[in-house]
């Protein structure tokens, strides 16, 4: 597929996917970060885990609906040739259609690529509070957008990777069509980079099929 | 010209829906049913192999198979689930009800929270988009 017909399709399948309110999908999202951050205990590496697995059990389902859709708009995605082709309809097919974002691939290496993420709807309210050192004498309060009070002594605001949940989502996707990747956050407009950047990394391809027993010599 | 079952196969082979799609439809037992699914996932697969023409397209494997006293379609989709419907010779427009299948399937099944993925699926909206989509087809 070319990549206007790629950019043509993913506006299609946008337009035919019911919508949902921004804010009450930010918001909603806002307040399973903080019951996450309740029940582990303020653990952020656990809480980015978590976030992960979120997205993982979400992208294994959002690859059948993509297809499934695109099928029936007469949208043929076709099987990708090299990995950029994978990414582009990652980013301008997928991001798209589900959440009507803008995403952009860049650095595509042979097992890897880069997608950057221009307006992210699930941070439109946050504000990540300042890391605290604490002493127990010195108890300071932050606050972020939320209003939701931290105290001080408190975890490392700057390694939580608020919208983690979309690793977990393209590694799943991808997991379905036997490309096995892994998917961090490596740039966060929450964290005061630039852009929000998730680098991707195929780490391999998975073959299923008759197997090799069945094959010719 | 009606269609006669349904069933949908898992990635493993095994069968994870299976149903009669009109009156006409003979009746087939429970271990009849998940043999017929099973045999259909090794063949699909074997018939990929034998083939003489590798196609392009990585969903290569049994698509339509045409006897005498019936019509069975078969759509792999790129996950690798496979939606197989039977019918009456000379029904049309199999591989566009395919389609709409695996659209609720995406829609009904997967969005249902307690849905696990390759199970069986035993979904009340799946089971009534189904019957919508006979309505409109059968």
């Amino acid at each position: 597929m070319s990549k206007s017909s790629i950019t043509a399709s993913g506006h299609t399948l946008w337009s035919k996917m019911p919508k949902a309110n921004t804010e009450l999908f930010a918001l909603t999202y806002g307040s399973l970060i903080t019951e996450l951050l309740k029940d582990y205990d303020n653990d952020i590496e656990e809480i980015n885990n978590q976030l992960e697995r979120i997205g993982h059990s979400i992208g294994i389902r959002c690859i059948d609906e993509l297809l499934a859709k695109s099928e029936v708009n007469g949208i043929d995605i076709g099987p990708c040739s090299n990995l950029e082709n994978t990414a582009e309809v990652v980013a301008k097919i997928g991001f798209r259609c589900f959440l009507g974002m803008t995403c952009d691939v860049a650095n595509v290496t042979e097992k890897s690529f880069s997608l950057f993420l221009y307006e992210n709807p699930l941070s439109i309210f946050v504000e990540l509070p300042e890391t605290t050192n604490g002493d127990d004498d010195d108890r300071h309060q932050s606050f972020n957008s939320d209003g939701k009070e931290n105290s001080g002594g408190g975890p490392d605001w700057s390694k939580l990777k608020y919208s983690n949940v979309y690793c977990g989502v393209i590694r799943g996707a991808l997991e379905q069509i036997n490309m096995k990747v892994e998917c961090d956050f490596v740039r966060d407009v929450l964290r005061g980079h630039d852009v929000n950047e998730i680098k991707v990394e195929l780490k391999e391809i998975m073959s299923d099929g008759a197997g090799q027993d069945y094959h010719e010599e | 010209m009606t269609f006669l079952h349904l069933f949908i196969v898992n990635k493993s082979g095994g069968l994870i829906h299976h149903r009669p799609l009109s009156k006409h439809a003979p009746h087939i037992g429970t271990n009849d049913w998940l043999r017929i699914g099973s045999t259909f996932h090794s063949l699909h697969a074997i018939a990929a192999e034998a083939s003489p023409v590798k196609s392009k397209h990585k969903n290569d494997g049994i698509e339509f198979i045409e006897a005498e006293g019936l019509i069975l379609c078969c759509f792999q989709t790129r996950t690798g689930i496979k939606f197989v419907i039977t019918a009456e010779p000379g029904t049309r427009n199999l591989q566009k009800v395919l389609r709409e299948i695996y659209v609720s399937y995406a829609d009904c099944t997967l969005k249902d929270p307690f849905y696990e993925l390759e199970m069986p699926i035993r979904c009340e909206l799946f089971t009534q988009a189904v019957d919508d989509i006979m309505r409109q087809y059968g």
